[in-house]
């Protein structure tokens, strides 16, 4: 075995596992803050996270039409369209909510995690016959700039891609701007009070349909941005894009213990190095036996074998049984 | 603690199916004759009119009017027998394209079937339901075609001869159902949407399992797929030709596919219809609507889990091993998430629980994606091609891309919301067994 | 002799030990009581008894065997039947078939007779559908047969619960406040109708009950439990003067209200 080769990828491994990790995260934030009010697995949060990633395309190639992709400063334009992202995915899974969950609250459980698998395919579909339509084209590529590709090398071996960091920075803001939303101020106390008892919460005044579209339009957005990062580190993206990330999130989020937020982060951290540490070592490991593509079939496994052996998760949040 | 909403129909029988048309049960003769009428008439019309996909779909839709109207059950078997085993190899041989239709929807029908003891009985949301079709499938697949010498090291052997197919029938049928145990041993205590998320997972596993397999051994040949797979052999072809039809191998093989679903098909529907008027029947819908006093009145659930689990599971083996050898190739392509979801769209289109539900919802969904999208697509693209101008839109503008019948997802996304929010017991909800439809056994002595 | 034996029960959830140390012992042909307060452990003890909740420690005999680590549905096989508080029947089926649910453990017939609507499918049904059909003009639902349980009214619901109790073909009947939401004069038909279970059908049967009428009046023996402990067993009339029931009762001020 080739010690050496091993060691000499372990930081550039890392360092792709970070990304991945918070990205994950970004979106594990959606499906747990949804998981800890409703108790529904939020199906078409993937879709929310694709739908992050097309605006910013789309902004992007009408803006790279225009010419003012050259204009602006490029880090202007990612804050912008970070922002957009969040916005337009936001605000789509507060309408999710409204149309295909609300109307079956208290339902059974498995009725509206049924219906969020509606929702999720209806997006993909609709995602990929309204760019049909406009651009006669579903798989977009994000205009790249030159200002992010740059590597900063650090040593012979190692160096990094300027989105790689800006993606972990735009994570590590984001996730420290929600733990003091939800920790910090009224707003984060009346979710975490929705989540802990829903009755009583709406017994001491809080408006509960309020806060649970709230919860959306905070996952939601969360999950846009993580849409717009992911376009801009790996820059393809198509309506199909969200499944095997919103997957990974999930299982990141169960990792974690699903209703706790600062579950998700380490479940999305811990899952996306074991994913990356999988991808580039387990064909070196296995003399080529098993190659990268088993990563899938690794984060899948970890899913199940969390659920089954430990259903709270690492942080170990207890989820009542609703009987 | 229930997971899965229950029929709510009223109590009635199993004869009255259509409440709104009972007034006419008095009126034996009429009702034959409209049925021999819209029979015959659609039959003729396709006929005549073999391209029309019109056609075709007022003769499915006089199926549909044989299970409505109030007939009593021999009758309708016995039209139902004439449509299906006279009347639809008749048209399906003069137009090839409708029997495949035909064989398709057998085929989901008996997915369905399969999927709604599971879903639909027992309550448990399985998500991965396709990954045992595709177990079946490339079981034969496998052994079926040159693929198994590739990795075991025996010369001549493979592909099997062709009698073998309906050996691996069974072993179809049997390897789904321990597959079926397999994966539910560990995960059957789960609560029903982590069960849901499990076998999302485990479906994804197999399917990427299949893509991959084709190192270090080359068992599955990876995402290139395996073909030439072996079909049945024509057994009937020399009794054919004694009688003196002489009918070439392109219109032999679909009639037998055909028969052989059809088939297999109404064993899956009398199965399912004997299962769910028994004991066990009784406890999988007892747990779907409370485990806990389920299990208190000496319901052993996961012994019951399984066994539905197991049962879903043989049917959608037997059906993937049908499958692989009539399309004479396969790949993971077939197997996705996405074909899960379809059969689930089915169930709950017709109705969760519900047996006829599961063979309406199952032939139309297959008839919508297979006739009606394709036949928008077709449409489309003729328009393309017609170089109209209209309201001062060139038609040939229109976007390529925009091919109706790649909308599958958003047809099962629609059907699932619309469902869950405005009928959530399907179009035709299970009905209660009346008593009399119990067997009583001999009267005890007065 | 002694059917149902437990020693030193526990049950703890988190930090709340809901049922801490208690024995019981109930003997072949008896009716006992457990009353308390809400919150005393009853309904917690009951799940011990019938596997719903292993307990932390100590041990439940049924009939000379420990059923501890047993699931529920093997201790029903037992002998070993059970109501809820809150009524859990199968909604969404007809009267008859939750009460062949009852009797799933006692259908001896193999998949093949099932798929295959053997002769020995044929009786077993048969047979299975006659008991039912018994059961239900025993409680007095004949008629009611095709009804779907939860478009009964509610006392009618009880009544079914009960006869789905005893289509497992019991010894030991665990009814768990048999007459919440009955009138006194149906409370007393109901008691009648246990009677006639121990006199006819030699059952054992345990009651939770808040209805201190019926209690004193039916049970052989009562017991008493408070914050998950034992605080008093015997006959109804010492169980009545025992100065820890009263001020468990009545101690709580206003509380005492809820329990008549």
């Amino acid at each position: 075995m080739d010690w050496e080769l091993l060691l000499a990828i372990f930081p550039q491994v890392v360092m792709d596992g970070l990304v991945l990790g918070f990205m994950y995260a970004l979106i594990a934030l959606g499906y747990t803050m949804v998981y800890g009010v409703l108790e529904l697995i939020n199906f078409a949060h993937s879709e929310i996270f694709m739908v992050g990633g097309f605006v910013g395309v789309e902004i992007l190639l009408t803006m790279q039409a225009t010419g003012w992709l050259d204009t602006f400063n490029p880090f202007v334009i990612l804050i912008f369209i970070i922002l957009m992202g969040m916005a337009v995915s936001g605000v789509l899974a507060v309408v999710v909510e409204r149309v295909a969950y609300r109307p079956l609250r208290g339902a059974p459980r498995l009725i509206p995690l049924i219906s969020a698998i509606g929702v999720s395919f209806f997006l993909q579909d609709l995602v990929r016959l309204g760019e049909s339509l406009w651009r006669n084209a579903f798989y977009l590529t994000y205009p790249s700039f030159a200002a992010f590709n740059t590597r900063i090398e650090i040593a012979e071996t190692i160096d990094f891609s300027v989105k790689s960091v800006i993606v972990v920075v735009a994570s590590l803001a984001m996730l420290f701007a929600l733990q003091f939303l939800v920790t910090r101020t009224k707003l984060g106390k009346a979710i975490r009070a929705v989540a802990e008892d829903q009755p009583t919460a709406s017994l001491m005044g809080v408006n509960v349909n309020r806060i649970i579209s709230l919860t959306f339009l905070i996952g939601g957005a969360m999950g846009g941005a993580a849409g717009v990062l992911f376009g801009v580190q790996y820059n393809t993206i198509n309506p199909f894009t969200g499944f095997i990330p919103g997957i990974k999130a999930f299982t990141a989020a169960v990792l974690g213990g699903i209703g706790n937020i600062p579950g998700a982060m380490v479940g999305g951290l811990v899952l996306g190095l074991l994913e990356a540490f999988a991808a580039s070592y387990l064909s070196l490991l296995t003399g080529g036996a098993f190659g990268a593509e088993y990563k899938d079939i690794f984060a899948f496994s970890i899913l199940i074998v969390i659920l089954i052996f430990r259903p709270r998760g690492l942080l170990g949040e207890v989820v009542r049984e609703r009987t | 603690m229930t997971d899965v909403p229950s029929p709510s129909g009223p109590t009635t029988g199993a004869v009255d199916v259509a409440p709104g048309l009972q007034r006419w049960r008095s009126h034996p003769v009429l009702l034959n004759v409209l049925v021999a009428a819209a029979l015959f008439g659609s039959a003729i019309l396709v006929w005549v009119v073999p391209r029309s996909i019109i056609a075709f779909m007022a003769f499915q839709a006089s199926l549909l009017v044989i299970y409505l109207l109030p007939l009593d059950v021999r009758t309708k078997l016995a039209w139902a027998a004439v449509a299906l085993g006279v009347l639809m190899p008749m048209l399906g041989t003069h137009n090839g394209y409708y029997m495949e239709v035909a064989i398709q929807v057998g085929i989901f029908v008996a997915l369905a079937l399969g999927l709604n003891i599971v879903v639909g009985l027992a309550g448990l949301l399985d998500l991965g339901y396709v990954a045992f079709y595709a177990v079946g499938a490339y079981l034969w697949a496998i052994f079926g075609s040159p693929q198994a010498a590739k990795f075991l090291p025996i010369e001549g052997v493979f592909p099997l001869p062709a009698p073998w197919f309906f050996a691996f029938l069974i072993l179809g049928l049997a390897v789904g159902a321990i597959t079926g145990i397999l994966l539910g041993l560990p995960v059957l205590r789960l609560r029903g949407d982590y069960l849901a998320i499990v076998t999302l997972g485990f479906g994804e596993v197999v399917r990427v399992l299949a893509n991959n397999l084709d190192k270090p051994w080359n068992i599955t040949n990876g995402p290139k797929g395996i073909t030439p797979i072996s079909r049945p052999p024509l057994f009937f072809e020399p009794a054919l030709s004694a009688l003196g039809i002489d009918a070439p191998p392109s219109v032999l093989y679909p009639l037998l596919f055909y028969f052989m679903v059809l088939g297999i098909a109404a064993v899956v529907i009398v199965i399912n219809r004997r299962l769910e008027g028994s004991h066990v029947g009784r406890a999988w819908e007892a747990i779907r609507e409370d485990e806990v006093a389920a299990q208190a009145m000496g319901v052993p659930l996961v012994r019951m889990k399984l066994l539905a689990f197991a049962i879903g599971a043989s049917f959608a083996g037997v059906m993937g091993v049908i499958f692989s050898a009539k399309q004479l190739f396969i790949s993971p392509e077939s197997f996705t998430f996405l074909e899960s979801i379809g059969v689930l769209a089915m169930v709950i289109l017709g109705g969760m629980g519900s047996i006829p539900g599961a063979i309406i919802g199952a032939s139309a969904v297959t008839i919508l994606n297979l006739q009606v999208l394709k036949g928008l697509s077709l449409w489309l693209n003729e328009l393309r091609n017609s170089g109209l101008t209209v309201l001062g839109y060139n038609l040939a503008d229109l976007p390529s891309q925009f091919e109706p019948a790649k909308y599958e997802r958003m047809i099962f996304g629609m059907i699932l919301i619309l469902m869950m929010i405005y009928r959530p017991a399907g179009i035709f909800p299970a009905r209660r067994r009346k008593l009399e439809t119990y067997h009583r056994g001999e009267e005890p002595a007065a | 002799m002694t059917l149902l034996e437990a020693r030193g029960v526990v049950k703890r959830f988190g930090g709340l030990t809901a049922v801490n140390g208690v024995d019981f012992s109930l003997d072949e042909g008896r009716i006992a009581s457990v009353i308390g307060p809400n919150g005393a452990g009853k309904t917690t003890l009951f799940n011990t008894f019938t596997g719903i909740y292993a307990p932390d420690a100590g041990d439940v005999r049924v009939g000379g065997r420990s059923i501890v680590g047993l699931t529920p549905d093997r201790i029903t096989t037992l002998g070993v039947a059970r109501t809820f508080q809150n009524i859990r029947l199968f909604k969404n089926m007809t009267v008859v078939e939750n009460v062949l649910v009852g009797m799933h453990a006692r259908v001896a017939l193999r998949l093949w007779d099932v798929v295959g609507h053997t002769p020995a499918f044929r009786r077993e049904e048969g047979r299975s559908v006659r008991q039912a059909l018994d059961l239900i003009g025993l409680v007095g639902l004949s008629g009611k047969e095709d009804a779907l349980a939860r478009n009964l009214p509610y006392g009618d619901q009880r009544r079914l619960e009960i006869a789905r109790a005893l289509a497992v073909g019991p010894k030991l009947l665990l009814l768990d406040e048999p007459t919440a939401g009955m009138t006194q004069g149906e409370a007393r038909e109901l008691m009648a109708f246990l009677r006639r279970l121990i006199s006819e059908f030699g059952l054992t049967i345990l009651l939770i009950e808040h209805n201190m009428r019926v209690v004193m009046e039916i049970s052989d023996r009562v017991t008493v439990l408070d914050h998950g402990e034992k605080i008093a067993e015997g006959p109804p009339a010492q169980v009545q003067r025992d100065a820890r029931v009263i001020e468990a009762y009545l101690g709580r001020g206003r509380a005492g209200a809820a329990a008549p």
